[in-house]
């Protein structure tokens, strides 16, 4: 009696839990669930927002193989929050939302400048989204961009968002600005976030005019010279004061920042050649050391020391030249050594007075001069970031070529 | 409830259970939000003080020979005295995993079980506990054996996979809030080493009794050393001064692991890990809840009060009427309720036995 007793008790526990999780599981049901792999986010005409929502389409993806590639699908909606965008577009599409693929998150230009900190916090609010979803700034209109963000040379549009920060690894043009870092430098008290900027590549492009022939880093997002099969293009930076956007970097400048930040991996630089005048030599940098920063406070100014250290390839080759030449190559680093100078200088000088603020976070370094906390709130380092004076000291080596040495 | 004796390292991993559960939810955080960047300094301070408290808990102990705190107290102040303190011990072993409980129900509801009450996701805890208890301490201490070192890697991979994204100089201002932020009010992080609570009833279980200072000593400084691997995980990833509060800080801190694009969102293993060792956790609380209500009541057979304890804990943790009384509670009265008890009550106690002893002498 005791037994069975125990059985049915056993059984009612069981069945009771079952029924008790099943709401969550009903409600993660694939069926019923609608991924959206990027979200955009632009001023609509009345006081709202229009919200951009980009899916996949699940079943296609499964049915057509790797071969075709799968057609994403953009909605918009037009509110005053993400949640009621998500909730008028959940009885839309007769699905509920899942975020938790959302590879990408757009903001036109306008809306980045009036400040997202509310649709950032809402988003990292949201269990779904991932902190490493990327923030992107667009110059056109998110939902344009999105539209445009097609995929090339994948088949998906979730695997093309997945690897298209990948180039600034080797190009530093870009950089992988993610949602969970912008929410962390919105809380930090010594630096300020920066999002990918994004743009067009139309045929009426707006060349500025300051691009020459061999000023090509100096262009960023709906600037460039790429004509292609994709709209949209990723190059440079957006810059944020707290949550409001204040300027953008362009490639160089975006170059700058990797490498203050030590994130660059490698990249190119034209330089002019010391042997014949009007040609360049394109040199493939590689970082040796972190950047090494140190901070003094000088007459209640920041002052502060970069140093870096390169290793250099010459890319562009030519004939009768010696690239295994001891003099030739030192020739060529000191050239490297003070073209990088002068670009460090001019973007940092840039971020302190131009824009004010310190994204390259170096005033986690100023951290250790003060003995409490209150002292630093004191100093107030974002309000003196402007007042700050750079010292840049680019220590490269150009080793040789790379696979032809002598013509 | 049989005696079973119990083994050096089951003894630490005893206490060790209470640091882990409870520095899954906001302890970190709370540590953090006390002393700012002074923290990793304050806990190396306050393990050095916890250290010293258990090593003269284990010296007050010496002259008792087995006895638990509550054969103390009753040669202390009689049969009423041992009543009070044992009513005490109860209540907070009860009240702290329950609320701990609340608060690790409602986290984990948030984030994965959205559509599910509350109530439920409590049973599963409890009846977890209910079943582990019945099947004996021996087999609680295994299976606590088995996942407190799975617990404890899961948060040194998070250290390791995190280290990347660390900003040592976060670790400034040296002295955080200031010199009495971090070594006077700072002092209430003391409540961190809660689960030094559990020194007070072990020597009776133990196989070793002549290990017990070591027993106590090793745990502080574990539980030091634990903390500041959780404390710099959280310090050195989120910003210094944050003002927006992550309700389960290791688990953000976990949501940023990611092996290209190959291993990404780890965070539901180590989510696993976790409430296996929430259970290991309710199950040894609840264990010596019961073993206190034995020695109080001397009842023999104690298989049919676990439920009854079970029940207890259900009703304890739906006590608060949401998430911020229950996070209130955890984060701001736990620190002095736990120091009360188990840094000035526990250690008053021992005290006077041992000037009583020394008298009849």
């Amino acid at each position: 009696m005791k037994y069975t007793f125990k059985r049915i008790f056993v059984l009612t526990i069981i069945v009771l839990l079952l029924v008790a999780f099943s709401g969550s599981y009903k409600s993660l049901s694939i069926d019923k669930l609608a991924y959206v792999v990027a979200i955009g986010i632009d001023k609509s005409s009345s006081q709202g927002y229009n919200f951009s929502f980009q899916f996949t389409n699940v079943t296609s993806n499964s049915e057509s193989g790797t071969a075709e590639k799968s057609p994403s699908i953009v909605n918009n909606v037009e509110a005053n929050s993400i949640g009621s965008a998500i909730n008028l577009m959940n009885s839309y599409i007769g699905k509920r939302i899942n975020l938790s693929h959302c590879k990408v998150i757009v903001i036109s230009e306008e809306v980045a400048s009036e400040g997202i900190s509310k649709h950032i916090y809402t988003l990292m609010n949201d269990t779904q989204i991932r902190p490493s979803a990327n923030i992107v700034v667009s110059k056109c209109t998110a939902k344009y961009y999105i539209q445009n963000s097609k995929p090339i040379l994948e088949n998906l549009i979730t695997k093309y968002y997945d690897i298209f920060d990948y180039s600034s690894n080797f190009t530093g043009y870009s950089s992988d600005a993610t949602i969970g870092d912008f929410l962390n430098k919105l809380e930090c008290d010594t630096c300020n976030p920066v999002a990918i900027l994004g743009g067009m590549n139309t045929e009426n492009i707006f060349y500025p005019t300051d691009i020459t022939e061999n000023q090509s880093s100096s262009v960023k997002a709906n600037e460039s010279t790429i004509s292609g099969k994709r709209g949209s293009e990723n190059i440079g930076l957006a810059v944020f004061r707290d949550d409001k956007l204040v300027g953008e970097l362009n490639a160089f400048e975006c170059l700058s920042y990797l490498n203050m930040t030590n994130k660059a991996k490698g990249f190119f630089i034209t330089i002019p050649d010391p042997e014949s005048e009007n040609s360049y030599l394109d040199i493939y940098m590689s970082p040796t050391n972190p950047t090494k920063i140190s901070i003094k406070i000088t007459n209640g100014s920041p002052y502060i020391k970069v140093n870096c250290y390169f290793s250099g390839r010459i890319y562009s080759v030519d004939s009768n030249r010696q690239y295994l030449d001891k003099n030739k190559l030192e020739a060529i680093s000191d050239i490297c050594d003070s073209y990088l100078e002068s670009a460090f200088s001019d973007y940092l000088y840039k971020t302190s007075k131009e824009f004010k603020v310190d994204i390259n976070e170096f005033g986690k370094y100023a951290l250790s001069l003060f003995l409490t906390t209150n002292d630093f709130n004191n100093y107030n380092w974002n309000e003196n970031y402007k007042n700050a004076f750079f010292d840049v000291k680019i220590d490269s080596m150009v080793e040789s070529s790379i696979l032809l040495t002598e013509t | 409830m049989s005696r079973s004796k119990i083994g050096t390292t089951e003894a630490v991993l005893i206490i060790l259970t209470v640091i882990i559960s409870h520095s899954i939810l906001s302890l970190p955080r709370d540590l953090i939000v006390r002393t700012k960047s002074a923290t990793i300094l304050n806990i190396i301070f306050i393990t050095i003080i916890c250290t010293l408290l258990a090593l003269l808990i284990a010296k007050l102990f010496k002259k008792f020979g087995n006895a638990d705190i509550l054969d103390i107290s009753e040669y202390l102040g009689g049969k009423l005295f041992k009543q009070i303190v044992g009513a005490i011990f109860i209540f907070y072993y009860m009240v702290s995993s329950a609320i701990l409980l609340r608060n690790f129900c409602e986290a984990l509801g948030l984030v994965y079980f959205q559509m599910t009450p509350i109530i439920f996701l409590i049973l599963l805890f409890v009846i977890g506990s209910c079943i582990s208890n019945r099947l004996g301490f021996n087999v609680s201490l295994k299976v606590n054996l088995l996942i407190l070192p799975i617990a404890l890697v899961s948060i040194v991979f998070i250290f390791i996979a995190n280290f990347k994204s660390f900003d040592i100089q976060k670790i400034f201002p040296i002295l955080g809030g200031g010199f009495k932020d971090t070594f006077v009010t700072g002092l209430l992080n003391i409540s961190a080493f809660e689960g030094l609570k559990y020194l007070y009833f072990i020597p009776p279980y133990l196989k070793e009794p002549e290990k017990y200072k070591k027993i106590s000593v090793l745990s502080a400084i574990l539980t030091g050393t634990y903390l500041i691997l959780c404390v710099s995980i959280i310090l050195f990833i989120f910003p210094s001064f944050f003002t927006t509060n992550e309700i389960m800080p290791l688990y953000s801190a976990a949501r940023y692991i990611s092996f290209g694009n190959f291993l990404q969102r780890l965070e539901s293993i180590f989510m696993m890990v976790w409430i296996l060792s929430f259970i290991s956790y309710l199950t040894i609380a609840t264990k010596f809840a019961i073993s206190i209500f034995q020695k109080m009541t001397n009842i023999k057979n104690t298989k049919e009060i676990i439920n009854v304890f079970g029940l207890l804990t259900i009703a304890i943790s739906m006590f608060p009427k949401n998430l911020a009384v229950s996070t209130f509670w955890e984060t701001k009265i736990y620190s002095y309720f736990s120091i009360a008890i188990i840094f000035v009550f526990g250690i008053s106690i021992l005290i006077l036995a041992n000037i009583k002893k020394r008298k009849n002498l």
